[in-house]
């Protein structure tokens, strides 16, 4: 039982920073962007999530900061891709190479060590017990004591999904990807519509990496998104962004990255990081047969 | 030609600029900084040999992407295809013992086999389940690293050593250095040679461009995309898996943790300013090589961090690039308004 439990909560906290930059994703996807920043902008906002926290020893201005940092990063997204109309896919990896970039180099400059960050004063984001809940026997271990964000996290997908299919902003959203001088000649500008699409973008992002560096671990370390951006964006691509989709997809993810924890004692730990990986690879394989089987 | 020339010293200037404002916003003098950097990358024999040396991985990785990305393929596999080359040299260079002659060539070789074998392998998943080599590339980087991380922990991991790395190659496989240069040089002058010729002159780099340029075309020209596609993703694996190999031959002559670093992610980046041409590939390589030989002394000199140049390279990157899409559609602005003007008179 014990397993069990530990199993589908090492689950759900890996699925939660690529459910969240996933959705991010999603919204820049329906918006018509190629948007491969969401490594940069989730390893940003895990910089200043830590930043944040630090030094005003508090966690809730270590997620407003993380949201900054990562909006930062949209921004740049925004003037580069959308006012200047340089190559989405060219400034997505410049502005992942700037994350890796300036998130050492700042590492560097204001905490003067190499590596890694990490310290008593960094306030971790708390976990939530739900009274009552945490009395119900194996259930209340699971939906009782998790990080705050990982219910933000629930919330925000069902918003996700609202937003999307149920609102006007939605229907300009899918609109900018489907169909943008169309939307243009209908008096909505398509560049509003990705703006606001990257910076929710970042919003997501910046709470994806503020969990993986105050919820996740209480640490910063270099490059610690490890690809989670990348995954993300297989998420949305294998389920063509539909949010309920990708919780689902994360979830998948999430677990292979808990059961290669498990793994972890028969074979060595380099194996068993290999596992999400090897997943992503495994879940874009049933996609391409299905997509062919369609098509034939 | 010239308007790329243009535009190019033009962002390289705006980014620098740019650099430097970052550095008075934190206090530093620009000008000794900007100094210290290219007095250790370019002032002085041993330096320029360094940023020549340097050179080699950035180039080699840019090659790989730019061919790639002119030809259609997106193969971000460069830092995946880099340390399967490195490994398979490694390995061939601890378990075999030939005659100098023989034994460069065969650990040369041996790179390149591992690099293309890491990029066919994204190819054949492209081939035969139609997934898209961009993920599956990206995906395979991360295994090759776990996978390198694993061989140089334990199979080949040298005993004698506290972090994870494999003993020294047999001296024969070492690349001789010549004065102060190292022959690694040679070499990618080589593979940049025959890139260049069989890109922009024989048959097969044609009908690599045309189908990069529009497949449909292509296909309907009589190129056969499929053949093609498969060999220009092992071409480009076999460049950075080259890369790799040279690594390991010229510079450590062992695998270490953390040995392709950002080489990989570097050369796709200046493929992506030179805009997948191979000969501005070449200068930004050189260019981007002397940064990163000049931050250590800038380090030494100045207070500014190494890391500093990371920095400054992703700027580069977007004003360089911004600044082209840009100056474009200033151009094409003035000669349609000249057009314009002309049909009205």
């Amino acid at each position: 039982m014990n397993i069990l439990t530990g199993l589908i909560n090492g689950m759900i906290s890996g699925a939660t920073p690529i459910l969240l930059a996933a959705l991010g994703g999603t919204f820049t996807y329906y918006a018509g962007i190629f948007n491969i920043a969401m490594e940069g902008m989730m390893l940003s906002g895990a910089f200043f999530a830590v930043l944040g926290s630090y030094y005003f020893n508090s966690w809730p201005m270590g997620i407003l900061c993380a949201i900054l940092g990562s909006l930062f990063m949209a921004l740049i997204f925004i003037l580069f891709a959308v006012k200047l109309k340089t190559d989405e896919f060219v400034t997505g990896i410049a502005l992942n190479l700037f994350a890796v970039g300036s998130t050492t180099y700042l590492l560097r400059q204001i905490f003067d060590v190499k590596g890694a960050f990490s310290k008593p004063g960094i306030v971790p984001i708390p976990r939530l017990n739900i009274p009552l809940i945490n009395k119900i026997p194996f259930l209340g271990d699971i939906l009782s004591g998790q990080n705050m964000i990982i219910y933000l996290t629930i919330l925000l997908t069902i918003l996700a999904a609202y937003m999307i299919f149920k609102t006007r902003f939605g229907l300009r959203l899918r609109a900018a990807g489907y169909n943008a001088a169309c939307l243009d000649s209908s008096g909505v500008s398509t560049d509003r519509v990705r703006t606001w699409s990257l910076i929710l973008c970042g919003v997501f992002c910046g709470l994806a990496g503020a969990f993986l560096s105050l919820g996740y671990v209480t640490l910063f370390s270099e490059n610690m998104s490890a690809g989670r951006g990348w995954i993300s964006l297989a998420a949305v691509i294998l389920v063509n962004g539909n949010p309920w989709g990708i919780a689902l997809i994360s979830l998948i993810f999430g677990f292979t990255d808990g059961f290669g924890l498990l793994l972890q004692q028969y074979l060595p730990s380099q194996f068993t990081s290999m596992v999400p990986y090897v997943a992503t690879l495994i879940a874009l394989y049933f996609y391409s047969v299905k997509a062919r089987n369609k098509k034939a | 030609m010239q308007r790329k020339l243009i535009s190019g010293i033009a962002g390289i200037l705006i980014a620098l600029f740019i650099g430097a404002i970052i550095m008075i916003a934190q206090g530093f003098n620009p000008l000794t900084t900007y100094g210290a950097l290219f007095n250790y990358s370019l002032i002085g024999l041993f330096p320029l040999a360094t940023t020549l040396r340097n050179s080699v991985p950035l180039i080699l990785t840019g090659l790989s992407a730019s061919v790639a990305f002119a030809s259609g393929p997106v193969n971000l596999g460069q830092p995946g295809q880099l340390l399967m080359g490195a490994l398979f040299a490694t390995i061939g260079g601890l378990y075999l013992d030939l005659p100098p002659v023989l034994m460069i060539p065969l650990l040369l070789l041996l790179a390149m086999i591992g690099g293309a074998m890491w990029s066919g392998l994204a190819a054949l998943m492209r081939r035969w389940f139609n997934m898209d080599e961009f993920i599956t590339t990206l995906m395979l980087n991360m295994i090759a690293d776990f996978l390198t991380y694993w061989a140089i922990s334990y199979p080949i991991f040298d005993k004698t050593a506290f972090s994870p790395m494999t003993p020294q190659i047999s001296t024969n496989g070492w690349l001789p250095v010549i004065g102060e240069f190292n022959t690694n040089v040679i070499v990618m002058l080589v593979a940049f040679g025959v890139i260049y010729f069989v890109f922009s002159r024989w048959t097969a780099g044609y009908e690599w461009r045309i189908t990069g340029q529009n497949s449909i075309f292509a296909r309907l020209g009589g190129c056969k995309i499929d053949k093609n596609y498969v060999t220009v993703m092992l071409v480009t694996g076999a460049l950075a898996g080259l890369a790799g190999g040279l690594v390991v031959m010229a510079g450590p002559h062992r695998f270490l943790k953390g040995l392709g670093a950002n080489y990989a992610w570097d050369g796709v980046m200046i493929a992506v300013v030179a805009n997948n041409g191979l000969i501005g590939t070449l200068l930004y390589g050189l260019f981007f090589s002397s940064l990163q030989t000049g931050a250590l002394g800038m380090e030494l000199i100045t207070a500014v961090p190494s890391e500093f140049i990371q920095v400054l390279q992703a700027v580069i990157v977007l004003v360089v690039v911004a600044g082209r899409g840009t100056l474009d559609i200033l151009i094409n602005k003035t000669i349609s308004r000249r057009k314009a003007r002309e049909h009205a008179t």
